[in-house]
């Protein structure tokens, strides 16, 4: 059975559609990129997903069962924000024991003590056990999107959704925490459906990936498939140029770099 | 679709909460003013109008504003640049020093000029000044007193956060010190400034305590309104006035609103670094302490007033003064306007949270109407406001309690302390309710725990706002207020009347000293606070 299953989900804006007819599925423990530009409907789908935000037509089903109109809380998702939203009056260690005592899903399992044992377990495995005490504006921004991962995967959700997660960091910041969240999936099996218009981390992350543009799906199929068979013009500008581009520079570089030695 | 029907369930609460408000505005605000200018039907309009006292009044206020609006605009700028811009030292200090007019009522403005330059006045005396400085040019320094507080920290503020980034380009580029002004700071200015003139203006031009002290025979248009209604009980010649105050008053709020930079401005930059400059930073100081004596000489004047005798027969020290105002009901007074202060400060502060809230952080078609009735209250003058009060409400039980006391001022003080917030929970992350909620975390409590306590610095400096203005202002209140409930600031109209300036100042150092105090509460509270975080 397929962790998510959606079936045509369309919704406008206005008189602007966002999503036309879109239909898909993720397998259990995958890890999805949905990859466009922006205005594409891609954090739209994401906010239909976990339920902040409603389709008009459409169907979402979780392992088999239907969750179009669960509220969001029983969902049993979770969500990484690209500007993390944390509670920033409170401490990292804080930060995650208040959502494992407050959240409707895990409060009546834990008490203050063992909430504040689980928060710091999750965040040893996201190395922060040094900053529990620190509040989140003293931390860089790659520690505190590892806050925001911890907090999230603290309630031990089966499917965690990333909204470009990585897009306000810096370049070396984004290699080591992909190898991380690489690292929590593999550990935890969880689903991750990841958010992003770089290419590059799509394509070094993911299990499949799903092209999309004007609220519609172009692809959607491993890395290699999408390389070898791009399905249409647009996939092969968009993507597969893109990665030549950088490759090509990364060439030129190493050459200039070969000259001047 | 039943989904789309489902997530439509989550907003009916706030939609509701939103309907609630919009209605609570109409019977606040609107219904009072509809009520006030209807009464313009039974008036001879034209006739008030074409009157040459009217027209005299009209021309004296324009005039008067203007020129004080000037004053204390460039006043405030020489005084913002000497503290912001030089290596002056005890900034924190002299920034509290600069503040300090704000803490007492416009009257006691006037007052302290009376003290000071009146007929009898000390420094009169000394200088041999015949008449005392009454009509325009006292209208005009003690208005300049009143305003220029307000005028310094707006501009203050905006010279202390400017980006210093610029100028290291414009030294990088070469420029001189005249190109970098009008290059960088007088473009950066501009708006801020349009800003800091209408805000003076409004505070003038809608003033009445000043020109009743000192006017004399030169009448504004505030002052005609306050002897019309309160004198000769006019309410028709009343709302005409009321009516024409509205139009500057509101001119400046929508010219200042179109002006004002759309969304927050988070620009990162670096301070703006202040070279050596030791002749500078001393003329600097010099200015500033000159100012600060000016500042404090009606201060120290009313300390001194409060506890002689008579002035300037008995020049003796004595309690006199004390005793006559407690007599008269100054401790009732105090205990009144106290009440009233913190009554307002929380109950304001707490609807200015909840509109903050709809209009900041749930935006939908209502929250524009809801933020537009928030900010109404800065284009209306506290005489205009009152007025509507006294004529929408006389027949209501709330007349002549206590309860319309609290209504009028928290209605007069709205739109700042509102805006405060509405800044505040603008800036705080917008995600935080949408994770709540996939948390199965409520809106409720996400407000309580994570966007309340990251507020508390703002809350504060809102129940403060709202304390302050509720111990300093006689203009909604002269109307509405009775012997039983009537605020402590009210007495110094009453003082004056009689001619007991020793009493009004004692009064007036009264207020300042409840404020003072309240600001030390405040300063410790925030120190206390940040210390635990």
């Amino acid at each position: 059975m397929e962790k998510l299953e959606v079936k045509g989900l369309s919704k406008s804006f206005g008189h602007s559609e966002v999503l036309h007819d879109i239909s898909f599925s993720v397998h259990d423990g995958e890890f999805l990129s949905i990859l466009g530009p922006s205005g594409c409907g891609k954090t739209t789908i994401l906010r239909i997903l976990i339920g902040l935000e409603s389709a008009e037509k459409g169907m979402i089903l979780k392992d088999g069962v239907d969750i179009t109109n669960l509220p969001s809380a029983k969902r049993k998702m979770g969500i990484v924000f690209q500007n993390y939203a944390l509670f920033e009056n409170m401490s990292v260690l804080k930060n995650v024991q208040y959502a494992l005592l407050k959240s409707t899903s895990t409060k009546d399992s834990f008490n203050k003590e063992q909430a504040a044992q689980k928060a710091k377990e999750m965040l040893e495995l996201v190395d922060l056990s040094e900053h529990l005490d620190k509040k989140p504006r003293q931390l860089s921004g790659g520690q505190q999107q590892r806050v925001a991962i911890a907090r999230t995967l603290a309630l031990n959700p089966d499917v965690i959704l990333f909204d470009e997660p990585m897009s306000a960091l810096d370049v070396d910041t984004r290699l080591s925490l992909r190898g991380e969240l690489k690292e929590l999936q593999k550990r935890f099996g969880t689903t991750m459906i990841y958010i992003t218009h770089d290419q590059e981390e799509a394509f070094a992350m993911s299990d499949r990936i799903m092209v999309m543009d004007s609220g519609v799906i172009q692809q959607l199929d491993t890395p290699s498939n999408i390389v070898d068979h791009p399905a249409n013009d647009y996939v092969k500008r968009f993507v597969i140029q893109n990665i030549n581009i950088k490759i090509n520079s990364l060439i030129q570089f190493a050459r200039t770099e070969d000259k001047t030695e | 679709m039943s989904a789309a029907r489902s997530m439509r369930k989550k907003y009916i609460p706030s939609t509701a909460l939103k309907i609630v408000l919009c209605i609570f505005w109409l019977f606040a605000i609107i219904l009072p003013l509809i009520r006030m200018l209807s009464t313009m039907a039974t008036v001879d309009v034209g006739q008030v109008l074409s009157t040459a006292k009217f027209a005299r009044a009209l021309g004296h206020s324009l005039l008067v504003t203007a020129v004080a609006t000037v004053i204390s605009v460039c006043l405030a700028g020489l005084l913002a640049w000497c503290v912001a811009r030089t290596n002056i030292k005890h900034k924190a200090l002299l920034n509290t020093l600069l503040i300090v007019p704000m803490l007492i009522p416009s009257i006691s403005h006037g007052m302290g000029l009376i003290i000071i330059l009146g007929s009898n006045g000390w420094i009169s005396r000394i200088i041999g000044l015949q008449n005392g400085i009454y009509g325009f040019w006292g209208i005009v320094i003690g208005s300049v007193m009143y305003s220029f507080p307000v005028a310094y920290l707006m501009i203050y503020d905006v010279l202390h956060y400017e980006d210093g980034t610029p100028y290291e380009a414009g030294n990088v580029m070469g420029l001189s010190v005249k190109d970098k002004f009008f290059a960088i700071t007088l473009p950066y200015l501009r708006k801020p400034l349009i800003s800091v003139i209408f805000a003076t203006f409004t505070m003038v031009i809608t003033d009445y305590g000043v020109p009743l002290m000192v006017g004399g025979k030169f009448t504004t248009l505030p002052v005609m309104m306050y002897q019309d209604v309160i004198g000769m009980l006019d309410f028709g010649k009343g709302s005409v006035i009321g009516m024409i105050m509205l139009i500057p008053a509101i001119i400046a709020c929508v010219i200042d609103m179109a002006n004002r930079d759309k969304g927050n401005a988070n620009f990162v930059g670096k301070p703006y670094t202040i070279k050596k400059n030791v002749a500078r930073d001393n003329v600097a100081r010099i200015i500033c302490i000159l100012t600060i004596i000016l500042i404090f000489l009606p201060i120290a004047s009313f300390a001194v007033l409060g506890f002689i005798n008579k002035y300037p027969i008995d020049m003796a020290f004595s309690f006199k003064n004390l005793n006559q105002a407690v007599h008269m009901g100054a401790m009732k007074y105090l205990r009144n306007s106290v009440i009233i202060a913190v009554v307002v400060s929380i109950l304001g502060t707490a609807l200015a949270l909840v509109n903050a809230y709809m209009t900041a952080r749930n935006k939908t078609k209502l929250s524009y109407v809801l933020h537009l009735m928030s900010i109404t209250s800065l284009a209306i003058p506290g005489l205009v406001l009152g007025l509507s009060y006294v004529m929408f409400f006389k027949s209501t039980p709330i007349y002549g309690t206590f309860a319309i006391l609290f209504l009028v001022n928290a209605m007069h003080f709205f739109a700042s302390p509102y805006l405060m917030a509405y800044n505040t929970f603008g800036k705080i992350n917008e995600n935080l309710e949408d994770v709540g909620s996939t948390m199965g975390i409520g809106r409720w409590g996400i407000i309580k725990d994570v966007i309340l306590p990251q507020s508390f610095g703002t809350i504060l400096e809102m129940m403060s706002y709202f304390f302050i203005n509720c111990m300093m202002t006689i203009s909604a209140v002269s109307f509405l207020a009775n012997v039983s409930d009537k605020p402590l600031a009210l007495m110094i109209t009453q003082f004056e009347g009689q001619m007991q300036l020793e009493c009004a100042a004692f009064v007036s150092l009264l207020i300042l000293a409840v404020n003072v105090l309240l600001k030390v509460v405040i300063y410790f509270i925030k120190k206390a606070t940040n210390k635990s975080n």
